[in-house]
């Protein structure tokens, strides 16, 4: 697994997917950082909250290669026949890319050093927000790690997993608006207006219980709980392990 | 030794590999012939491991390539079709990614390294991006990866397809010093490449064995009777009859016929012990013409290949 992992890693430098996230990353959060900054009114909390926005642009960036391009250039043939096994194959690339996020991350540090010297807060809250940062990370690049494992295109890759990171982050959004819908539609059918709005709002609960940010937004007041990150990590386990799955299918397809 | 018994491969309704089984035995040199798309890649694949069979079993060394496959991959070193390179690392960088990935000790790598760039000729290139390498020294680097961790199995498939005709003789004189000491596989549709460097040869055709034999032995088989050929000067007519008349000769064809040089095809029937040779060129004296050349014609590779997968 460390080999894989340190390949990855290293070949973010080498080529310019690496530099390309680390100066998009350090562009939006020294942008949003100056702007409050500016106006006097430092929220590191906010501030990372915003930067959560573009999981959906930068993810896809650092993920859509890790699979695919191996699958592409027939170098996955070293995975399957050499001693290592797959799923450390899936593991050292999903720690490289969690990597990577840390380093862009080393911008947050920054900022909040920076504050600090100015005289502001680096609340509980703030660091709340750190943690979660990391554990949305992990889930949404394990999701960009399966997107990669299901093609051997890049642009492929990159735009599912663009579409489905797109989708949870407009979960709550969705789930309003179909919680809404699917009432609607009952009360036309002669169902009474009580229980509609009630299998709408039931609907509409069931889709935000999948919403990873409801979940985690109490960690941004400094309220910490531990249900919310192992919501998080099962969905990463569970997207690494499907990633892995897709990789073994491909040596027993009949 | 690696035994192979009775695989197959579907993928869908296609059967890739349909009953395959032979053996291959401790550093002989093994070619794989068929024609494209007869399963010798299919059938590589799944002897190092990369794709399983639908039934029949791979040993390596006495291991079976899915219940112990870490015991037999470890005496395997293969090269795929496409050489499995990344091309944004140095040579010296992905040859030790290899090496971490087959485990091999951090003690015995510097040394290992040094022997295996020095064998494929690769030294001056160690710092180099693969990315910027000729494709003979692509060829090279992928050679010495599967040569990492000292397997004494080599399985190559295709090892100088696309390559110039000197960077195919380099790579052929690599083979034939790896073959002191290593057991090796080659597939190849490329019949003077097997017939440069292998002892063996296991033709394969539609996902089935054609022939298992030494090259010569296949010939040998294959034509029942032996070809000569014979360039001379005189009458050709009175030669052909006089050449006809000996026993043990079954057939005279005329290849050539110039006004003074005629080159003729003579067919033997190989059952006959005693070497016709000798009749013929008394014979010829005897016609005063003279013998320009006299040689025997034995089957090429090429020929007993499209005998054998034409199904003829």
């Amino acid at each position: 697994m460390l080999a894989i992992f340190k390949r990855e890693f290293l070949s973010y430098f080498r080529n310019p997917v690496g530099y390309i996230a680390i100066a998009l990353f350090s562009f939006l959060s020294g942008y949003i950082f100056i702007n409050n900054f500016a106006s006097g009114a430092v929220n590191l909390s906010l501030e990372i909250a915003s930067l959560r926005s573009f999981f959906v642009v930068i993810v896809p960036i650092i993920t859509m290669g890790l699979l695919a391009e191996d699958r592409k250039r027939g170098t996955e043939i070293l995975y399957y026949t050499t001693p290592i096994d797959l799923f450390s194959v899936v593991a050292g690339k999903f720690l490289a890319a969690l990597l990577l996020y840390g380093i862009m991350f080393i911008n947050v540090f920054v900022h909040m050093i920076v504050t600090k010297i100015c005289g502001g807060v680096v609340g509980v809250g703030a660091w709340g927000s750190v943690v979660v940062f990391f554990f949305l990370a992990a889930l949404f690049i394990s999701i960009g790690i399966f997107a990669s494992a299901i093609t051997d295109s890049q642009i492929i890759s990159a735009i599912t997993a663009f579409i489905i990171i797109l989708v949870i982050q407009l979960l709550s959004t969705i789930g309003k608006l179909l919680g809404n819908a699917i009432s609607a539609f009952l009360s036309i059918l002669g169902v009474s207006a009580e229980s509609a709005s009630s299998f709408g709002d039931k609907l509409e609960s069931a889709i935000n219980w999948l919403d990873p940010f409801a979940k985690t937004s109490n960690f941004r007041y400094g309220i910490f709980s531990v249900a919310p990150l192992f919501f998080c990590v099962s969905f990463t386990i569970i997207f690494l392990f499907l990633s892995f799955r897709i990789l073994e299918k491909k040596r027993w397809a009949q | 030794m690696i035994e192979i018994d009775n695989l197959v491969k579907h993928y869908g309704d296609q059967k890739a590999v349909n009953g395959i089984s032979f053996t291959v035995n401790d550093d002989e040199v093994l070619g794989f012939l068929g024609p494209n798309g007869a399963g010798k890649s299919t059938t590589m694949n799944i002897i190092t491991g990369y794709l399983s069979s639908t039934s029949g079993s791979v040993k390596v060394n006495g291991h079976d390539i899915l219940e112990e496959p870490e015991m037999a991959k470890e005496h395997i070193g293969y090269l795929p079709e496409l050489p499995p390179l990344y091309m944004d690392m140095t040579v010296l960088e992905y040859l030790n990614f290899v090496c971490d990935l087959k485990k091999v000790k951090k003690s015995e790598r510097k040394e290992q390294l040094a022997k295996i760039l020095a064998m494929v000729k690769i030294v001056d290139v160690a710092d180099r991006l693969i990315g910027n390498l000729s494709k003979g020294y692509k060829q090279r680097v992928g050679i010495a990866q599967a040569l990492v961790g000292n397997p004494d199995i080599l399985i190559l498939d295709e090892p100088t397809v696309g390559l110039d005709p000197n960077q195919v003789l380099e790579i052929r004189k690599l083979i034939r010093t790896l073959a002191k000491d290593h057991t090796v596989i080659i597939s190849s549709h490329i019949l003077s490449e097997i017939q440069a460097v292998c002892d063996r040869v296991v033709i394969i055709n539609k996902g089935k064995v054609a022939a298992i034999d030494t090259i010569s032995d296949l010939s040998k088989r294959l034509s029942g009777s032996s070809k000569l050929l014979l360039s001379f000067k005189g009458d050709a007519k009175k030669v052909g009859n006089s050449v006809r008349s000996i026993p043990g000769v079954t057939d005279f064809k005329l290849r050539i016929s110039d006004k003074e040089v005629h080159e003729a095809e003579v067919i033997v029937d190989s059952s006959t012990n005693n070497d016709i040779r000798t009749s013929i060129f008394f014979a010829m004296s005897k016609l005063a013409a003279p013998i320009l050349e006299f040689r025997s014609l034995d089957p090429t590779l090429e020929e007993i290949f499209l005998s054998i997968t034409s199904g003829k």
